[in-house]
């Protein structure tokens, strides 16, 4: 194990992640042993349980593998209801639940969509912990 | 190895009620131990199934209930795992009689899931999902499982109206429940027409929200025989995490569930073809297809079916009866209680005290109780007769 010096730059932690989603790179842990993708990176393969993960960046754009829509979001998301979440698959192999800038009915599986990346408003900020205040939420733009 | 038993069950009203969790448990305790000595008497632990300190600003409820139950210095504990806290509990009990360190413990579930409204309810809920992606993009327990159904629909051959007849034959089974939250039968447009909550899911599809509590008493079998009980094997036990994050998992094949129910079946020494009853975890309607296929009763993509007849079914269904009681959808789902409630019914139609509703001949029994999305934590256990092979 070579964990132990993780600290909040790392990119297998989660400060560290969203600081790099900040800047506009999305990183995923990549197995050295079985080749699955982690996202976000964390120090072991769920896959194979190998502690031998790398980071590496990872393409942005992928295919809806599902989605839906929310219509009883949680009460600090009521006022966008209703609105479209998606499991993505991404070209490198990796998969990101987040939420879709395209109605529910102009959306299908594998429809092509880009990852971008935003600054929290003001409502996602006054539910946030304090240290998730930064942090960039992510959504999926149609291509 | 002493044999672990259930050898008596209790339960609250299930629904919107006016009292408050401990009360709630203290109800269904009486009915537990009615008859029996009293819980001081008998019992030398305690676990209580319990998914949020929200819907009451309320944690230590082991040391609570311990207390409520009239017990004082026994080990006693709150278990968490969402939806799947109760068949911890019901699992720590049964653990505890098999390996000796205890004759008779309680395990028992309780929430009061009304008391914060629907809003405060789906944000309990979704505390059960990852928070840095997951909650962060404002997804909620049914829009989690929608994702699910969606790409259940898409690879095989079911429909809407599918999921929907399965919510109707759990309605039928619940109105022979008198326990049931909604002993009502439905049809299959009301389904179709309810509300979308997260399509293709609406609200017909989900199980209620709802207060409840119920008490399960595990011993051995000398000390449920000493005490003139009707008593059932706790004959297996099996459980498993999977990713918490849905994303990361097999969408339509529920791999955890599939080792909790293998695990339990591998220490009863059955196959899934021995079945006669299972209560499967119908959080939402598209859960019981996919438990049906992980737990072996369906060919994979025909689970779905479950609603139907045996012999209407694919080739390679078994001729198990799901969810007799109503399941989550229509019995009612008390989220920490919910695995309690499937062991209670279990011991009544294995004990032959499930009136109208029981399943003719019925010697054996899976449960599946699930927390977190799907098969995040699941929780298996095979019930037997005590005169079953
Ligand atoms: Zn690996």
């Amino acid at each position: 194990m070579t964990d132990g010096g993780l600290d909040a730059t790392d990119p297998r932690t989660l400060p560290g992640f969203f600081d790099a989603l900040a800047d506009g790179e999305l990183l995923g842990g990549v197995c050295a042993d079985c080749g699955q993708v982690l996202l976000p990176p964390r120090p072991a393969c769920y896959a194979c349980g190998s502690r031998a993960v790398d980071v590496e960046p990872q393409s942005r754009e992928g295919r809806v593998f599902s989605y839906t829509a929310v219509h009883t979001p949680p009460p600090a998301f009521a006022a966008d209801a209703p609105y479209t979440v998606a499991v993505v698959e991404l070209a490198d192999g990796g998969r990101l639940l987040g939420r879709v800038t395209a109605d529910y009915a102009d959306v299908a599986i594998g429809d092509a969509v880009e990852l971008t990346v935003r600054e929290p408003t003001a409502a996602e900020r006054e539910v946030a912990l304090d240290y998730e205040t930064d942090w960039p939420v992510h959504v999926f733009e149609p291509r | 190895m002493p044999q672990p038993v259930i050898a008596s069950v209790g339960a609250s009203p299930l629904g919107r009620t006016d009292l408050p969790g401990r009360d709630l448990f203290s109800v269904a305790l009486a009915e537990a131990f009615d008859g029996l000595p009293d819980p001081a008497d008998l019992v030398e632990a305690v676990y209580v199934g319990n998914q949020s300190e929200s819907y009451e600003h309320q944690i230590m409820y082991g040391t609570l209930l311990a207390e409520w139950a009239g017990l004082r210095h026994v080990p006693a504990e709150r278990v968490e795992g969402c939806a799947a806290a109760g068949a911890l509990a019901l699992r720590h009990a049964v653990k505890d009689v098999r390996n000796g360190e205890h004759e008779a413990v309680l395990a028992c579930g309780v929430e009061k899931m009304t008391s914060a409204g629907t809003s405060g309810a789906t944000d309990a809920l979704s505390a059960a999902f990852d928070r840095a992606i997951e909650q962060r993009s404002g997804i909620t327990a049914p829009s989690q499982y929608a994702l699910l159904a969606q790409r259940y629909l898409h690879e095989t051959e079911a429909t809407e109206r599918d999921l929907a007849e399965i919510a109707v034959k759990n309605h039928a089974n619940a109105a022979r429940n008198p326990r049931a939250q909604f002993p009502k039968e439905i049809d299959v447009a009301t389904v179709l027409e309810s509300d979308p909550i997260a399509p293709p899911l609406k609200l017909y599809d989900c199980a209620p929200v709802g207060d409840g509590a119920a008490a399960v008493l595990v011993t051995t079998a000398e000390l449920a025989a000493d005490l003139d009980r009707p008593q059932v094997r706790v004959a297996g036990s099996g459980a498993s995490a999977n990713n918490i994050a849905v994303a990361e998992r097999d969408m339509t094949d529920v791999a955890g569930a599939r080792i909790a129910a293998e695990t339990a079946y591998e220490e009863a020494g059955i196959d899934a073809a021995a079945v006669d009853i299972a209560e499967v975890h119908d959080a939402f309607t598209v859960c019981e297809a996919l438990l049906a296929e992980a737990a072996g009763f369906a060919p994979a993509g025909t689970g779905y079916q479950s609603y139907r007849a045996p012999a209407e079914r694919a080739d390679g269904w078994t001729d198990v009866q799901l969810s007799p009681s109503g399941g989550l959808k229509a019995r009612g789902h008390p989220i920490g209680a919910t695995g309690l409630l499937q062991a209670l019914e279990a011991y009544e139609q294995l004990t032959g005290a499930a009136g109208d509703r029981a399943v003719e001949g019925a010697e054996t029994a899976l449960l599946l109780n699930e927390g977190g999305v799907a098969d995040a934590v699941t929780v298996g256990h095979v019930l037997t007769t005590a005169e079953a092979p």
